[in-house]
């Protein structure tokens, strides 16, 4: 089965910013995976890129094994929530179901009319006047009812209220559940990764900084504290992604695939959120040695 | 993909044929009437005819505004609301990201978007002018030069038209935001017509020349620009219906007078006009009263000229009417057309 979705060495440039740069990345199908990023990490770039809005600069993407946006057969496989939820205000729900429905080959109109039906939308509303939850879930929908391989989904929850969200996200787990649909969606809120995500791809300023399974990234990365040690002789299997050193204590966030044997340290599994900022703190600290002229922001 | 794009401009659409089909049954009504009074009042006038013209060329003067002001400003119109907005308002609203993720591809969406507009604007121009032309065949028979009209009657309005529709629909692409797109619009939009009328028109076909005789010309009088002293200006008759586009004087051995020969001339037959002897300062806000003895004066002179000098005409002539409704028509199809390439290159290349 190919890969849901599969960069080598992907840059895209707006003028004369990088957006993107050198990213490889090979996303395993069947998947619910999260994208996370600080913003401006280049997160929507990414994602425009998988569904055929963008094409890269630099590199190849390959998405369910051909190049976005091929053509008419490709675009029916991927379906795209674009951030913000994008909808035609002036057009009602149902003629959104019916653009869906003349637009793509595969739409399901029984699902799509069961949705907006649960999600008590009126059919002859105009879009322009739903609340933010939902439009997204009426976006959500339409996305859904193409029966896509792939759903893209950008930062879907980002604008909605916590309610909003949880329901969204509910909607998303029940589709996946139900189709077996491969799922990449962009957050900068690890919490809401964390619910739904299987794998998780964590990008900083243009670039990969891991990538892998949620559980086989939280098995094999570990915090350790112990006294301070200025100079660390750990295994060679350990990779230390970050360290930091008070008075009297040293905490490091490691990742080994190797037991943990040195008695001095104490050990402590991590959270998903304190992986994913671990490594954005490591690549802050890079960028901050490589290139003190670009700031970054890293929101949670 | 063409229901959908009708969907997107339905409304609109069926809004403005709306009120075409009111103008064309008001023009319908009003528009027989005057062909009755033509005839009776104009063809066939026993007594009173100038009256009697008068007053047929001030009849239905409401229509007459409002067809002169559409005629005119439709083109217009239908780019900046109908071209401008088109693809600007997805990039405003972020919506093109919804276009362009389903299962149709771009160049697919820009066409079916494109064709559909063009041809609504194309419609409904097209009804427009044939309206107007129509209901106007007895008035414009009347005293008006049919190159005068030239930019509201016939086919040229639907060129004008399409390619005031293909610019704002580049322009809404390429910046992307609705109401700017609409300025620039109209700004390309009249560049284009001023730039056409008074630069391309006059040489799209080689005039002709044609010696004719000062004393039935359409215009004679006297010019002075900045103070300069007084020349003599005349615009000689080409025909009925024809454009006269430049005028000269010839002396009798056939060359184009000089500068010095008319000033001469004139200081010669004509000082009662170079000089007015008591030019009396005439108050403001007076109608203004020709002195006495300047009109004899300026009828002597006139009467002199026309002994002295001949006129050459520089022309298009009347049965050209035509090739020059084709022809600009033809020039503003083919700017859309390019527009419209342009259209397919940005969405297909650069906006990617």
């Amino acid at each position: 089965m190919n890969a849901a979705m599969e960069t080598v060495g992907v840059g895209k440039r707006y003028g004369r910013r990088w957006a993107l740069t050198d990213c490889t990345l090979t996303v395993p199908p069947g998947r619910v995976v999260g994208l996370v990023g600080p913003n401006g990490a280049g997160k929507t770039t990414l994602l425009h890129l998988a569904v055929g809005l963008l094409e890269p600069t630099a590199g190849t993407i390959s998405v369910l094994g051909e190049r976005p946006s091929a053509g008419a057969a490709q675009l029916a496989r991927i379906g795209f929530l674009a951030q913000d939820s994008p909808t035609y205000a002036r057009l009602t729900v149902g003629q959104h179901l019916a653009m869906g429905a003349w637009l793509n080959p595969r739409w399901d109109a029984a699902f799509a009319a069961d949705r907006v039906r649960e999600l008590g939308l009126d059919p002859s509303q105009r879009t322009g006047t739903l609340s933010g939850g939902q439009r997204a879930q009426l976006a959500l929908t339409l996305a859904v009812a193409k029966r896509p391989e792939l759903l893209v989904l950008d930062e879907p929850v980002a604008a909605l209220d916590p309610l909003a969200r949880r329901e969204f996200l509910q909607t998303l787990m029940e589709v996946v559940a139900v189709d077996g649909v491969s799922v990449v969606l962009s957050s900068h809120l690890i919490a809401d990764l964390e619910r739904v995500c299987d794998y998780v791809v964590v990008l900083v300023a243009g670039q990969v900084a891991i990538a892998g399974d949620v559980d086989e990234l939280l098995a094999t990365h570990h915090r350790l504290t112990g006294p301070r040690r200025d100079h660390l002789a750990l295994p060679g299997s350990m990779t230390v992604v970050e360290q930091s050193h008070a008075e009297k204590q040293t905490s490091l966030l490691v990742r080994t695939g190797e037991p943990i044997l040195d008695p001095a340290w104490t050990v402590a599994p991590i959270t998903l959120d304190d992986l994913v900022l671990g490594y954005l703190r490591q690549a802050r600290e890079r960028d901050r040695t490589t290139a003190p002229a670009r700031r970054m922001v890293v929101t949670r | 993909m063409t229901r959908f794009a009708w969907l997107q401009s339905r409304t609109q659409t069926l809004s403005i044929y709306a009120m075409l089909g009111l103008l064309a049954i008001a023009a319908a009504i009003t528009g027989v009437h005057l062909s009755n009074l033509y005839s009776s009042q104009v063809l066939h006038c026993a007594t009173g005819c100038d009256l009697a013209t008068n007053d047929f060329l001030t009849r239905d003067s409401f229509l007459r505004h409002t067809f002169d002001v559409l005629s005119l400003v439709t083109p217009a119109l239908l780019g900046v609301f109908w071209g401008a907005p088109l693809l600007a308002r997805e990039f405003e609203a972020g919506t093109y990201r919804v276009a362009w993720t389903q299962s149709v591809t771009r160049r697919r969406w820009l066409t079916t978007r494109l064709a559909v507009g063009a041809g609504a604007v194309m419609t409904i121009a097209g009804i427009l002018t044939l309206t107007v032309t129509w209901w106007y065949r007895a008035l414009d028979k009347v005293g008006s030069n049919q190159y005068d009209l030239f930019e509201r009657r016939d086919i040229v309005p639907i060129g004008y038209a399409v390619f005031a529709f293909a610019a704002g629909a580049l322009i809404g692409a390429v910046i992307r935001r609705v109401v700017p797109a609409m300025a620039a619009t109209i700004g390309v939009y009249a560049g284009a017509r001023i730039v056409s009328t008074i630069w391309i028109r006059p040489h799209l076909l080689p005039p002709l020349h044609k010696m004719v005789s000062l004393a039935n010309a359409d215009g004679f009088g006297f010019v002075s620009s900045n103070g300069s002293p007084l020349t003599m200006v005349a615009k000689g008759f080409a025909g009925p219906n024809a454009w006269t586009q430049s005028t000269q004087f010839l002396t009798s051995n056939g060359h184009v007078a000089t500068k010095a020969a008319l000033s001469a001339f004139l200081q010669q037959h004509c000082s009662a006009i170079l000089n007015p002897s008591a030019a009396p300062s005439l108050p403001v806000n007076k109608p203004v009263k020709t002195p006495p003895g300047v009109e004899e004066a300026f009828h002597a002179c006139r009467e002199q000229a026309a002994q002295t000098f001949h006129l050459l005409v520089t022309y298009q002539p009347a049965n050209r009417y035509w090739a020059f409704q084709w022809l600009e028509t033809g020039i503003f199809l083919a700017l859309a057309g390019l527009a419209l390439a342009g259209c397919y290159w940005w969405i297909t290349h650069r906006a990617r």
